[in-house]
């Protein structure tokens, strides 16, 4: 399954457009839009690595994307740039994603890295609205994916629809 | 000189490393009569008050731990809601920890403080990065005070300088990487580090395995 996860109005005219074209062009996709869901920040407790391992203590709807995550061949996420980042409301849902990580530590490719809970291969991508700096944008979301263990699929200006099509096609 | 801080950390005071490493920062800063003022996003109620003091004070540090290669969601939440200054002749620093020990691990967010100030209509003070933080709240108050007590200098330095020299912060957040040498070392000792957190989490109440998989079920590969 290919997900989708907006952080975009659904009324977005943009999000509207490529999710369109998304849904013409490539099969068996599921969107899911976090404007109707309760996703809150991570408060960093560690409890999701020290107390209940795996298991977030913020009871919302977060849990339901984190099985999403594991049972997605690729998730692409659609997002506003605030600040030349992307939107606190999706930057939440990646500070939740330590449940996927154990506590515990090792070196790969020269660097500390967290173990990984699950054998699973994440491929992860973004699809950004508004002005940024491409390649800054770039290198987060390949530092995420060397934290999971998983690939970027890179990062595409919402407006790039031929661009966004092909790479979704291809990876 | 006055330095209005904004701490941009999820955790309550009591159980940050953020906070322990202010701590010592804010003593550093104050040792030749300038004074600080220090106020948390963790208290939500405050934001208001702390919008109008960021729009008031000319001189500003954000102090924030990195989370998954850049500023927590609450930060970004808060930013958001900040419009940028006109006209002005603020500064803006930043205090960067993590729980990852090399400062390599720190310079993608590093470059992303950089661009920040400008989008405020601020200007850039520099940003000082230390890893390895993870265990000053967990530690307890003696060890973990020795862990910070470096910052102290930092604070003085800062106080003086009001500006973080790349050089001089490098050389306080060393190592960049470890070298290979280290790196064997530390997966010698890492089955005790394991054994050491094991019975750590069982302390905290931890029922199960540290690598438990409670979604295992869910996964297609």
């Amino acid at each position: 399954m290919n997900l989708i996860i907006s952080t975009l109005r659904k009324d977005d005219l943009y999000n509207k457009k490529i999710i369109e074209n998304i849904q013409k062009n490539i099969s068996n996709v599921e969107i899911i839009y976090t404007e109707d869901m309760n996703i809150k920040g991570c408060i960093g407790c560690n409890r999701c690595w020290l107390v209940t391992p795996g298991i977030c203590t913020i009871k919302d709807d977060y849990e339901k994307l984190l099985i999403k995550f594991l049972q997605s061949k690729q998730v692409v996420f659609i997002t506003d740039l605030k600040l030349g980042f992307v939107s606190y409301k999706l930057k939440n849902i990646f500070d939740r994603i330590l449940p996927l990580l154990t506590m515990n530590l090792r070196f790969k490719n020269g660097q500390m890295r967290h173990y990984f809970r699950y054998k699973k291969h994440y491929k992860m991508g973004l699809i950004y609205k508004g002005n940024g700096n491409r390649e800054f944008l770039e290198k987060w979301l390949e530092r995420v994916m060397i934290n999971l263990d998983g690939t970027s699929i890179g990062t595409y200006n919402i407006e790039n629809e031929e661009e966004i099509l092909n790479a979704l096609i291809n990876c | 000189m006055h330095l209005l801080i904004v701490s941009c950390t999820p955790r309550a005071k009591e159980k940050s490393n953020t906070d322990k490493i202010l701590d010592e920062l804010r003593k550093g800063y104050e040792y030749n009569g300038n004074t600080t003022e220090t106020l948390y996003l963790y208290k939500r109620n405050e934001w208001e008050s702390i919008r109008e003091k960021f729009y008031e004070n000319d001189n500003i540090l954000f102090a924030l731990p990195l989370y998954v290669e850049c500023i927590p969601g609450i930060m970004a939440e808060f930013l958001e809601t900040l419009k940028p200054k006109q006209n002005c002749n603020t500064k803006i620093g930043f205090l960067l920890q993590s729980g990852f020990a090399e400062a390599s691990q720190l310079r993608c967010c590093e470059s992303y403080l950089e661009t920040l100030p400008s989008l405020l209509g601020c200007e850039y003070n520099g940003t000082l990065l230390k890893g390895n933080m993870f265990a000053v709240s967990f530690l307890g108050s003696k060890m973990g005070k020795q862990m910070v007590e470096p910052f102290y200098n930092m604070g003085k330095y800062y106080a003086q300088n009001n500006y973080f020299n790349k050089e001089v912060v490098n050389d306080f957040a060393k190592p960049e990487y470890f070298s290979k040498k280290e790196i064997f070392l530390s997966n010698v000792v890492s089955p005790l580090n394991k054994l050491f957190m094991k019975v750590f989490a069982k302390k905290l109440g931890c029922k199960g395995s540290l690598n438990d998989k409670p979604y295992q079920n869910y996964i297609k590969r």
